[in-house]
């Protein structure tokens, strides 16, 4: 009897909002890094290994948005767009001789109006996530079009030296910053997300809607705090792609909202809501970030890639799916006092 | 309540669409339309169109171009510029093949085809154009000297390329590797970036970490990612693009990147206006193609 206890609470962790699939997945992960290594005398190479970990680090941090509104059972598509316009936002106001932390300020700012205008369609209007946040992704994109006058920008200038350091080609401790900016966000959403009654509301939304509005959650600040999250997010995304590239670009961020749920999905997070840890997220981000750079050094063309990485995605959700399929038969075992069913034996 | 607000606010939208097209009322009217709107390229094909369309007077004149580099919203482009009673049409064709029965469709209506940087695999009137890939060959001549006169007469090379579909991209790529045929330098398989200059910049910081010498970036935003990634490693890889903007011209100036090969868009916008009011005036416009040259800029000749 106590050994049964010992093993249910084993699995309870295992089976803890996706965990299950981490743990798969990450073993995909070292697998992948593996063959790379051996593909390649340059995938582990220390320049490589720090190259990578930046090169993930956009994903990620779309991918930690993104999760959010997963989790409330919603969608987010104006991550890519917002991404545009904070560079196209940012840059300009730089090139424009604006001090930079004030152009960043700004910037910050109107992005979480976009993502405050996404909570509040989808919660308060009803708009369903997919049209709402389609019509934020296209109104996101004019606007980083319309700030330029339809240019990109010109080069924002060595008065934004330390902003091009802070969020990008600096670093501290070895590791570059934008790792660090990425980490701290990390530490603190996950933190959000698990530790918090905010994180348990997000769940709660995603997981029943009904039943966390009777439980009494306040299911429109819940879900608008998820489009915040993201947001913030995104403009991050926003100006570290401002760093990188020393002006604003129109286009910059096109697809990304499409490469965060990629990683979000990877890593264990539901589209269907009330599932999946940030955790997940990082591996499936990592994965993401391997592939497209351990098969370049492969010389694999980029037909090749896309389709590996679209194979990868369905294979994933596959997984997960099959997985809950034999956990809810599992379930009910159980609640059959474990009087196993040789049919349902069979079905496993 | 809510439906009326909406539905009248959508009347108002269409009055509003209806008002803005139905201005003017010049002798000739004529369309540019390029891949995307978004790159300094085209805002100076069309400056340069606009230019002549000032000094012509009986021009009406609109630039047409879908938001991202895509076939099917090109043709769009291409049916919207009919319907709307072009007279002539200046077209940067995405791809040869892809907007050929657009541009049938666009002759039975009588309206004359000028190819301004990338024409299709359909006659036109006119095509006004840098040579792709005499270009690319040109980019390649230059760094293969500059590597050479450096000491280095072997090693690898990285490519970073827009896409596969672009056919003025795909021949600068044919004409940069035909420049490095027969040495022993050889081209690693190339990486497309879809001109997003964040991203070329990973794809270029990948082939530096390979040990590449040399870096060809086929468009501005591939360049300036060459430039970047060559900035921040350091060292002796050398760079060389592909059209010209403020930042590329600065990475030159610092000495990240060896040259690039700018293109003149203003003149085939210029020349292209000219060339379509004189096909519409029925006067002959010159030679089929007009190779519009490109320039190659160094840190000595800026």
């Amino acid at each position: 009897m106590g050994n049964e206890k010992k093993q249910s609470k084993l699995k309870r962790i295992v089976a803890k909002r996706g965990m299950g699939q981490v743990i798969t997945v990450t073993f995909g992960l070292v697998g992948l890094i593996i063959v790379f290594s051996f593909l390649n005398p340059f995938f582990l190479t220390s320049r490589n290994i720090s190259n990578l970990l930046r090169q993930i680090a956009p994903t990620l941090l779309t991918g930690i948005g993104q999760s959010f509104v997963l989790i409330t059972g919603n969608i987010d598509l104006s991550i890519g767009s917002v991404v545009g316009m904070s560079c196209m936002i940012s840059a300009t106001l730089m090139t424009k001789g604006v001090v930079p932390w004030v152009a960043v300020l700004i910037t910050y700012l109107a992005s979480l109006l976009m993502g405050l205008l996404n909570g509040k369609l989808i919660s308060k209007a009803k708009l369903p996530a997919f049209i709402a946040t389609l019509g934020t992704m296209t109104i996101a994109r004019g606007i980083a079009q319309i700030v330029n006058n339809n240019y990109n920008t010109d080069s924002i200038g060595e008065a934004a030296e330390g902003f091009q350091q802070f969020f990008y080609y600096g670093k501290t401790l070895g590791l570059y910053n934008t790792i660090w900016i990425t980490l701290v966000i990390w530490l603190i959403f996950n933190f959000l997300l698990s530790r918090t009654r905010t994180g348990r509301h997000l769940y709660a939304v995603g997981s029943n809607l009904h039943a966390a509005h009777l439980s009494g959650v306040n299911i429109s600040s819940t879900i608008t705090k998820a489009y915040l999250v993201s947001a913030f997010c995104a403009t991050t995304v926003g100006l570290i792609t401002t760093a990188t590239s020393g002006m604003g670009t129109m286009d910059a961020g096109n697809g990304y909202e499409l490469y965060a749920v990629a990683a979000s999905v990877i890593g264990g997070v539901s589209t269907l809501g009330g599932q999946g840890i940030l955790l997940g997220t990082v591996v499936g981000a990592s994965i993401w970030g391997v592939l497209q750079n351990g098969l370049q050094f492969a010389g694999a063309p980029v037909a090749i890639r896309n389709i590996v990485i679209g194979i990868i995605v369905i294979i994933t959700v596959l997984m997960d799916i099959f997985v809950r399929s034999n956990k809810r038969i599992g379930k009910a075992k159980t609640s059959a006092d474990g009087n196993s069913s040789p049919a349902l034996k069979h079905k496993l | 309540m809510r439906k009326k607000l909406i539905g009248s606010l959508l009347c108002l939208v269409l009055l509003l669409a209806l008002v803005g097209g139905a201005q003017g009322a010049a002798k000739y009217r004529i369309y540019l339309i390029t891949m995307d709107q978004m790159d300094q390229h085209w805002v100076n094909v069309d400056a340069g169109a606009r230019k002549a369309v000032k000094e012509l007077g009986n021009v009406n004149y609109r630039w047409l171009a879908p938001d991202v580099k895509d076939d099917a919203k090109q043709i769009e482009c291409i049916n919207n510029a009919i319907a709307g009673g072009a007279d002539a049409i200046l077209l940067a064709a995405n791809g040869p093949t892809a907007v050929t029965s657009a541009l049938r469709e666009a002759t039975a209506a009588g309206v004359k085809i000028i190819y301004v940087d990338s024409p299709a695999d359909y006659p036109g009137e006119q095509t006004l154009a840098t040579d792709n890939e005499a270009a690319g060959y040109k980019a390649g001549q230059e760094l293969k000297k500059a590597l050479v006169s450096k000491g280095i007469t072997s090693g690898k090379l990285g490519i970073v390329n827009v896409n596969a579909a672009t056919a003025s991209v795909v021949q600068r790529e044919n004409g940069f590797r035909a420049a490095f045929e027969g040495t022993s330098f050889t081209i690693l398989e190339t990486q497309y970036s879809e001109g997003d200059a964040a991203r070329s910049k990973d794809i270029a910081a990948n082939y530096i970490t390979q040990g590449v010498v040399g870096i060809f970036g086929a468009n501005e935003g591939c360049t300036v990612g060459t430039g970047n990634a060559i900035k921040e490693a350091g060292g002796k890889v050398i760079g060389i693009g592909f059209d010209k903007s403020n930042t590329i011209l600065q990475l030159i100036k610092e000495g990240h990147l060896l040259a690039t090969m700018a293109q003149n868009p203003d003149v085939m916008g210029y020349k292209g206006v000219k060339a379509a009011v004189a096909v519409l005036e029925g006067k002959d416009p010159g030679p089929e193609y007009v190779d519009t040259g490109v320039s190659v800029l160094t840190k000595d000749t800026l």
